[in-house]
């Protein structure tokens, strides 16, 4: 079923005189249940399109519709609740508060997210979410005494303990070893079906296209190829 | 979750550094102000101490009470017209004891009052701080100007005039140490300012406090100390938060992102500034009102509840605005800027 659907987005920046413009065009549809990902080039729009589609900056152009509703046309507080209760967060460093237990920062997502459940219930599901991560036992830890991989399983912890129906991630394994970058790559998967949630992902790594379900290419703000 | 609680305890050594520094801004803040409060009592505590009225001076005394006379003629129909009226002088002066050890005191002589203390011929009530001095009730002191002696009757506290002890004398006797009839002032309690007597010039308390040389400028000195370091409080929490917040920029560009509230964010910080200003001002409140306990009899200090909870209110809502300011530049936080930024 498709949530996610991106209709003839433009993007346009101006710096000083010169307007450039960045996304040309873009029509996609994301499905339930699915790790899509987006490939290019290094400035390609990529980080543009996510971001839009996650409602982090106006689209200059088109419709970005999400569970049957036009974003663009929302104000910036219904789309601040959209973000905090239906999209989870990954981004390339885990950006976690530095002041919080790994558990306290679970709490805070399903605080922010504004979650209905009873203190038990949070207890509960956050440690359920802490056990997927495996990163159960560092629960009561500060991110500082986490390494880079740990805090990146945090991070996708938190973008998912309040079960959002599309997850954001953009470059979640650039600042990750192979290893670890498999492991966090099997996890947004896994996180993808078992939760049925839509996954939209930037990505560099070609190693990384094995555990995605569709890869779309970008290229000079065009989706090049759409494919599985 | 009370995110700004665990940011507190995660990192108190910053959080202790600016309490400590509110702690002392705000102590030496309130030992100021009771010091100002102390020296204006020791300054003009039998002014100070009369209810609401009016005070009357001769018009050609131009504001100095001490050149002022009141016409005899006009004085008996004030007097007879409002009962509690009633006329005085002050004038400094000497004393000297059984020893001939020279006090300096202040003369004050009336007609009949409640306000003051009336002492018949050849008596005299003096203010508590000359039994420091060695004066007893009973004991003889005599004045240079004056043909006979004075007899103590008793004391008063606290009842200082131009930081000197107050000497309650006989009006008569009064009239001869100085060589004048009349008397400088006429004092009418509840008295309104609309009522006007030829010749005469009306104060209300505090303008007649003011009439007094050297009682403005002091307050004033001090009175500009205090609201001073009240700036400064106000100045420390703006910096303070500032340096926070401008560390903490990707921080709340990420917790944006993933949908805080931007008021959530406000309310943190001021949570943190109230803690903090709280806990301060209990310990400053404690100690100043320690200090006023056991200040040497000698100080002039005096602290009173009310000043300290003015303060208090002062220092709160100075240390809000402050926050507040500092916290303008959460509102403008981009969320996308912070993620770009990368580790926070
Ligand atoms: N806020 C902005 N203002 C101006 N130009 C921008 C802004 N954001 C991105 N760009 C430009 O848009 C292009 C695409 O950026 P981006 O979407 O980050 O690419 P990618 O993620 O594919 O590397 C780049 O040339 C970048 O400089
Ligand atoms: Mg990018």
């Amino acid at each position: 079923m498709t949530i996610f659907t991106l209709d003839k987005v433009r993007k346009t920046f101006t710096n000083g005189e010169i307007e450039e413009e960045i996304l040309k065009g873009i029509n996609l549809s994301l499905k339930e249940g699915e790790v899509t990902a987006l490939v290019g080039a290094s400035g390609s729009g990529k980080s543009t399109l996510l971001t839009i589609a996650a409602g982090l900056q106006p689209a200059s152009n088109g419709q970005v519709i999400f569970d049957g509703n036009n974003m663009t046309a929302m104000s910036s507080e219904e789309v601040r609740k959209i973000r905090a209760s239906k999209f989870g967060f990954v981004f390339q460093f885990a950006h976690l508060v530095p002041f919080l237990t790994v558990e306290e920062q679970l709490m805070l997502m399903l605080d922010v997210s504004e979650s209905r459940l009873s203190k038990q219930a949070r207890k509960a599901e956050v440690n359920k979410i802490l056990l997927l991560v495996e990163m159960d036992h560092k629960k009561n830890a500060y991110p500082s005494s986490l390494s880079g991989g740990e805090k990146q399983r945090v991070a996708i912890a938190r973008a998912i303990i309040h079960e959002p129906k599309v997850l954001f991630a953009d470059e979640p394994t650039a600042s990750l070893d192979s290893k670890r970058s498999k492991d966090v790559m099997s996890l947004i998967q896994n996180i993808t079906k078992t939760l049925n949630i839509t996954t939209l992902m930037v990505t560099h790594d070609e190693e990384m296209l094995s555990y995605v379900d569709h890869v779309i290419k970008m290229s000079d703000g065009i989706v090049l190829q759409s494919g599985d | 979750m009370n995110i700004a609680w665990k940011e507190i305890k995660k990192n108190k050594v910053r959080f202790l550094i600016l309490g400590s520094i509110v702690f002392l801004v705000s102590l030496l803040t309130f030992i100021i102000s009771g010091l100002a409060n102390g020296l204006s009592q020791d300054n003009a505590a039998l002014i100070k101490d009369l209810p609401k009225g009016q005070f009357y001076m001769n018009k050609d005394a131009e504001e100095t009470y001490n050149l002022s006379k009141i016409d005899s003629d006009i004085q008996k129909e004030i007097l007879n017209k409002q009962k509690d009226a009633v006329a005085f002088s002050i004038q400094m002066g000497f004393l000297n004891d059984k020893d001939d050890k020279q006090q300096s005191v202040a003369f004050v002589a009336s007609t009949d009052s409640k306000l003051f203390k009336n002492v018949k011929d050849g008596e005299i009530i003096l203010d508590s701080s000359l039994k420091n001095k060695g004066i007893k009730v009973g004991d003889t002191l005599t004045n240079n100007q004056f043909s006979g002696e004075f007899i103590v009757k008793g004391f008063v506290d606290q009842k200082k005039y131009s930081h000197a002890p107050v000497a309650y004398i006989n009006m008569k006797n009064y009239q001869e140490i100085y060589r004048v009839m009349e008397m400088q002032l006429i004092f009418t309690p509840g008295g309104d300012s609309s009522k006007e007597f030829t010749g005469l010039q009306s104060f209300s308390n505090k303008d007649f406090l003011n009439t007094i040389p050297s009682y403005n400028a002091e307050q004033m000195s001090l009175n500009m100390i205090v609201w001073f370091l009240v700036v400064i409080s106000g100045m420390l929490f703006a910096i303070f938060f500032y340096m926070m917040n401008v560390q903490k920029v990707g921080l709340y560009g990420i917790l944006k992102a993933i949908g805080i509230k931007t008021s959530r964010l406000f309310k943190m910080m001021w949570t943190q500034m109230l803690f903090i200003t709280i806990i301060a001002l209990i310990m400053s409140i404690t100690l100043s009102q320690f200090f006023n306990m056991v200040a040497p009899e000698g100080m002039p200090f005096h602290l009173t509840f009310e000043t300290t909870a003015q303060l208090s209110i002062v220092f709160l809502i100075i240390g809000f605005i402050g926050a507040t300011l500092s916290g303008m530049q959460i509102k403008k936080i981009e969320p996308l800027q912070a993620i770009q930024q990368g580790e926070a």
